[in-house]
């Protein structure tokens, strides 16, 4: 199995990729303008550890999924996987190595926003409730299930779509709406909500997944 | 037409290969054989299949009809054992851009089954090679064209892989680029990997090729050696006419007796191709007697033996009048 190789290798490609420095860094920032607008015009702050689940879950998924699927016709079409594919690998290594890469940054930029809140939270208030807590954990579980959703729809489109246009343009419209499957249990107040929501998560983006390398197992090149 | 070499130690055979993108014939009935530790070179002008069949032969193209076979293993089913043997570089070889060139072979030369340490061992050995020590650490994407396919290529022998393909491996390169690269694979060869290339840079292919393969339109026209692609044009003999001035006229020798066609592969050049059997000091003497009758101002009229650059223009040519 390469992917695990190949998996180290994506990692140090993407993680002083200019796109995650904008996660690593951006994504706190912009969680703490969000608190600071909210404060100012209701008067009252929501916990700051939510807003920065929050962000993380509508921005980061985005961009990780746009990014996924950018990169993927890029190198498809610059040919660069040629020279992979005629190593002893399998095909799918090459996707899956690229999904886990990419959603393990983002899952780091999560966790560094939310802690990031946990702290301002903490700092402002002299105390942390359980509720918050509860809330940053819940929040988090939700964020992560609609970024790996966003992660294997970007990879999909990525392997399907065949410019980089069409590719944002069905990531921008279409990953969107297909990661926010994850929501529903909450949506629909289900107990359990947080495990559901993983499980449908877990489901969805290994139905996408597969389906990914169906085409690019079936893939002329 | 096809002239295959049965040999024992064939390498790489295929037969009857066919490659239809849509209702367009890529390939049709391809076949032809590499000996083992051989240099084929494979010509032909654009769009003739050569990447095509070198695809199918690597295993990015797997939807084909004919059998091909590298070594004990069948195209594409034993993929993986075939990989293991093999090196490409593509004709547009390309990398991700974010990594070194160290990074790129390390991955490369992981991938294909190197230890970390004969990685690091290799790696030094193949940049020197081909002049590319001072390059290791670079990133990829701020080295110039020719140096992108000197890393394409030290990709595709870090690993001394048994068949090595490529296609156009010389373009792009300079002058000494290119010779040092001819010499890589005659030594390569020396050593018993069986290489595949193809080239339209006919003197380089002259240069190496032990045996040439010629296609165009999807369709083998002639493999052989390089004698035995000559003798088998030899029988029908040519005549050069060197033209002081350049003028159409020289068509017109299309219709003097026993002439079966004119090409002019450079100005003011011409070949003149003669019927297999036809005597050519007549063929000569009647030539002579058009030139005058014509008024073209010639600087010379001889019996010549057909180049390569000849030999693939009949051929080619033949395909396109067809």
């Amino acid at each position: 199995m390469k992917t695990g190789l190949l998996f180290v290798d994506e990692l140090r490609g993407f993680y002083k990729s200019k796109v995650m420095i904008f996660l690593w860094v951006g994504l706190p920032v912009i969680a703490l303008m969000f608190r600071f607008i909210s404060a100012s015009s209701s008067g009252q702050s929501i916990p700051f550890t939510v807003i920065s689940a929050l962000v993380v879950s509508s921005i980061g998924g985005t961009l990780a999924s746009v990014m996924l699927a950018v990169f993927i016709i890029n190198e498809k079409n610059r040919r660069v996987y040629d020279l992979f594919l005629i190593r002893p690998l399998k095909r799918r290594d090459i996707l899956l190595a690229k999904f886990f890469s990419v959603y393990t940054c983002v899952a780091v930029a999560s966790f560094i926003a939310v802690l990031t809140g946990i702290v301002i939270d903490y700092s402002t208030t002299g105390a942390l409730s359980t509720a918050i807590l509860t809330d940053a954990g819940q929040s988090l579980a939700i964020s992560l299930s609609m970024i790996a959703v966003a992660c294997s729809a970007g990879v999909l489109i990525g392997v399907a779509s065949p410019t980089v246009l069409v590719g944002a343009i069905l990531v921008i419209y279409g990953g969107n709406q297909i990661s926010v499957i994850p929501l529903v249990p909450t949506l629909l107040n289900l107990p359990y909500a947080s495990i559901f929501t993983i499980v449908l998560a877990t489901t969805v983006a290994v139905g996408l997944l597969v389906a990914a390398i169906t085409i690019f197992n079936r893939k002329q090149f | 037409m096809t002239s295959n070499s049965s040999n024992d130690n064939e390498f790489v055979t295929i037969r009857n290969l066919e490659k239809k993108f849509g209702g367009f014939y890529a390939l049709n009935d391809v076949s032809f054989t590499i000996k083992e530790g051989e240099i084929f070179g494979y010509i032909g002008p654009n769009g003739a299949g050569k990447t095509t069949t070198m695809k199918i032969l690597v295993g990015l193209i797997t939807d084909f009809q004919g059998a091909v076979s590298i070594g004990d293993f069948q195209v594409p089913k034993r993929k993986d054992e075939i990989h293991k043997l093999l090196g490409y570089l593509p004709q547009s070889v390309a990398f991700q851009e974010w990594r070194t060139v160290n990074q790129t072979l390390t991955t490369f030369g992981r991938l294909s089954g190197l230890s970390d340490t004969k990685v690091e061992e290799r790696i030094p050995e193949i940049l020197s090679l081909l002049g590319l020590a001072d390059a290791r650490n670079k990133k990829v994407s701020h080295l110039s064209g020719g140096m992108i396919q000197k890393v394409g290529l030290a990709q595709a022998l870090l690993h001394e892989p048994k068949f090595l393909v490529l296609d156009e491996p010389l373009g792009g390169l300079d002058p000494l680029s290119r010779y040092q690269f001819k010499d890589i694979v005659l030594k390569l060869a020396k050593k018993g990997t069986t290489v595949l290339f193809s080239s339209h840079i006919l003197s380089d292919v002259q240069d190496v090729a032990d045996r040439i393969g010629i296609i165009s339109h999807g369709k083998i026209k002639q493999v052989g050696t390089l004698n035995e692609l000559k003798i088998s044009l030899v029988s029908q003999k040519m005549v050069q006419v060197l033209l002081s001035f350049a003028s159409d006229k020289w068509q017109e020798f299309g219709a003097i007796r026993n002439v079966i066609g004119v090409e002019q592969p450079s100005p003011g050049r011409i070949l003149v191709r003669l019927k297999a059997g036809s005597d050519e000091d007549q063929a000569v003497n009647d030539i002579v007697q058009n030139v005058v009758k014509l008024g073209i101002r010639v600087r010379g009229v001889s019996v010549i033996e057909p180049s390569l650059d000849e030999i693939y223009f009949n051929y080619v040519s033949e395909a396109e009048n067809r």
